[in-house]
């Protein structure tokens, strides 16, 4: 399913808006759910983040050509346009920032399968894998070489306890109905955030 | 440069948030379209009121260019209406949100609803305010800014503050008794009608103790499951998806 | 339970009082009487780490689990002895939890994975939610000097999961408060 299918069956009302504004409204609703969920979602494979760049960059544009012309008319709009540049700038450093963070507590969590890779973006992914390179070379040199060999993991997983550390994925959420609907509750409550990137739960949001 | 924030919308993102949400403004100059990331801002002729986000408003109103015309529920018997309701009609829970807008034809339709969790900068075609008597999801946060930054249009301002504060004590009152439903299990918190501000305040708070009553009952779910799970059948069993399939699973609690 | 979390490791160096169910040499140092060795069913004291692997291991080779006999047998902690119940059944905010022991609640999950006991369970869970609801109150207040001098004693007798709570509780206030006097700026 396109992006724009979702969000035209999320809200069919949007389906006329430009896609300027659906691209803020998504980048919105990513960085809510970002900052509400304790694992890491999915990276948006629509493009999102790079179309939105794309538009801060030519925004940037814009204001230094505007900058240059004095006339007083365009002095008010030049203050409103950067105010927006600054509030989408805002929005797109929290929801990368988010991510990095719980990259960042759980790398190796996150690189330990295929399937959680591919969360990330290949700019995250290789922030990743280097960091905990040299993370670990760190750890090495400074305490984990004096360790005998069997004691140098850090990724041991035995005596039923991981070293790994990982998100508590059992941690409650809150979850926001925008109309009557029934809850389905679940020990694992990522059957919420699944549906909701599918769509079809577009009553409700995770805040 | 990770983010050093908790989990969950502090009360400043809450308030970055509140500030995409629609509010009608009395244009007292002319401006043209700006073009903006997020579409255009309407064109402003006085005395034709437009429709623009809060951010952009507040804007206009400290350039003096336009008025901000506040909800219809910040309106000092608004809000008494709503202390009553809170206080007298139904002292456990919060006040009702406010009802999806409906369709001519008296059938709901799904989207609107959406629009009020949504934000919808510089759309032209938004819901209007909540009607009187119903709370929006960022009251707080938006009668704040209101009267910081436009008290001159809002009507009884010393009233309406006062009245506020008694919203405020009362639902705190509440959220804090909120968790107590708990005590039985189940797990789940109904917070129906609570603000986006209220939300960030006691965010922590609320889902540590969920969170607590899981780990005191986590033994007996577990052994709760176990039995499911080998009772043959049972709910995991049934259904053309099996276990991975959560679709039908589990127990069902209303909201 | 996260591999490095700090609680977790506490709550497993918590002492348990239990019984041997054999004769063990050179242990009698656990009793106080390092020059004799252990006798079965004496009573001492184990980090739960220990008591919970000899409790559920078991001590003979045979494959029949009727016969498969542990180490030893383990008891409640005095923490969540009867008489600690009950009193936290009459009244779940006149007891101080944290003079019993400061991971409580911590420990008590420990124990409930390996006693069954649904009505202890029931107990601890509405005493959790009571003082939940108490400690909040507490943390909203915390401003106001002459509450804070009358909750002293409650707030003293919370274990680690409530000082967590009123911690997340008063930040959470706190952080609110902050928003509302910057919003005039």
């Amino acid at each position: 399913m396109d992006i724009d299918d979702i969000l035209r069956e999320v809200d069919p009302s949007s389906s006329g808006l430009p896609s300027e504004t659906r691209d803020l409204q998504s980048l919105t609703r990513v960085w809510v759910a970002e900052r509400s969920t304790p694992e890491l979602l999915s990276w948006p494979t629509d493009g999102l983040v790079e179309r939105v760049n794309g538009r801060i960059a030519s925004q940037i544009e814009r204001v230094e050509a505007l900058t240059g012309d004095m006339d007083p008319r365009s002095n008010f709009a030049l203050i409103v346009i950067q105010t927006e540049l600054e509030r989408y700038k805002f929005l797109v450093r929290s929801y990368l920032r988010a991510r990095l963070a719980k990259v960042d507590r759980h790398a190796l969590h996150y690189l330990s399968t295929p399937e959680l890779r591919a969360r990330l973006s290949p700019t995250e992914l290789a922030y990743a894998t280097r960091h905990q390179a040299l993370l670990h070379n760190h750890y090495l040199a400074s305490f984990l070489g004096s360790f005998g060999p069997t004691l140098q993991n850090l990724n041991d997983t035995s005596g039923n306890i991981t070293m790994i550390d990982h998100p508590d994925l059992e941690n409650a959420v809150f979850i926001r109905l925008l109309r009557d609907a029934r809850v389905v509750g679940k020990g694992r409550r990522r059957r919420w955030r699944r549906g909701r990137q599918d769509g079809r739960h577009h009553h409700s949001q995770v805040v | 440069m990770a983010l050093p924030l908790p989990q969950g919308l502090v009360p400043t993102e809450v308030a970055f948030l509140c500030e995409m949400e629609m509010v009608t403004v009395v244009p007292r100059q002319r401006l043209e379209s700006i073009p903006l990331l997020s579409g255009d801002t309407p064109v402003l002729r006085p005395p034709h009121r437009a429709q623009m986000p809060l951010w952009l408003a507040l804007l206009l109103k400290k350039q003096r260019r336009a008025n901000i015309v506040p909800p219809a529920w910040l309106h000092p018997a608004s809000l008494a209406d709503i202390i009553h309701h809170e206080t007298n009609v139904d002292p456990q829970a919060f006040s009702p949100p406010p009802p999806p807008p409906t369709r001519a034809d008296g059938r709901r339709r799904p989207s609107p609803a959406t629009t009020h969790a949504l934000p919808r900068p510089s759309c032209p075609r938004v819901r209007p305010m909540p009607p009187g008597g119903y709370l929006p999801y960022h009251w707080l946060e938006l009668a704040e800014a209101l009267l910081a930054h436009a008290a001159d249009d809002v009507p009884a301002t010393a009233e309406v503050r006062s009245l506020l504060r008694d919203l405020q004590e009362v639902r705190a009152a509440k959220m804090r008794g909120s968790t107590q439903s708990l005590e039985g299990g189940g797990g789940v918190v109904v917070l129906r009608g609570v603000g986006a501000m209220e939300l960030a305040e006691s965010r922590a708070f609320v889902l540590g103790v969920v969170d607590g009553v899981r780990k005191l009952g986590a033994s007996a779910e577990a052994t709760r499951r176990d039995e499911e799970a080998n009772g043959g059948g049972g709910r995991y069993g049934g259904g053309a998806g099996g276990r991975g399939d959560f679709e039908d699973s589990d127990e069902e609690m209303e909201f | 339970m996260s591999y490095y979390d700090l609680d977790a490791i506490l709550t497993d160096a918590e002492k348990v009082p239990c019984k041997f169910e054999l004769d063990v040499p050179d242990l009698g140092y656990l009793d106080n009487n390092p020059s004799q060795g252990l006798k079965a069913q004496t009573p001492v004291s184990l980090p739960l780490w220990l008591a919970e692997l000899l409790a559920l291991s078991s001590r003979t080779q045979s494959s029949n689990p009727e016969d498969s006999a542990p180490f030893l047998t383990l008891e409640m902690p005095k923490a969540l002895s009867n008489e600690v119940v009950s009193a936290l059944k009459a009244d779940p905010r006149a007891v101080a939890l944290r003079d019993q022991t400061h991971n409580m609640y911590g420990l008590a999950t420990r124990m409930l994975d390996l006693f069954e006991e649904p009505e202890m369970c029931a107990v601890l869970r509405r005493t959790f939610v009571t003082r939940a609801a108490e400690t909040a109150l507490h943390a909203r207040k915390a401003g106001a000097t002459d509450d804070v001098v009358r909750g002293e004693g409650f707030l003293s007798g919370l274990e680690e999961w409530e000082r967590l709570l009123f911690r997340r509780a008063h930040d959470g206030n706190k952080a609110c408060k902050e928003w509302m006097e910057g919003v005039k700026k």
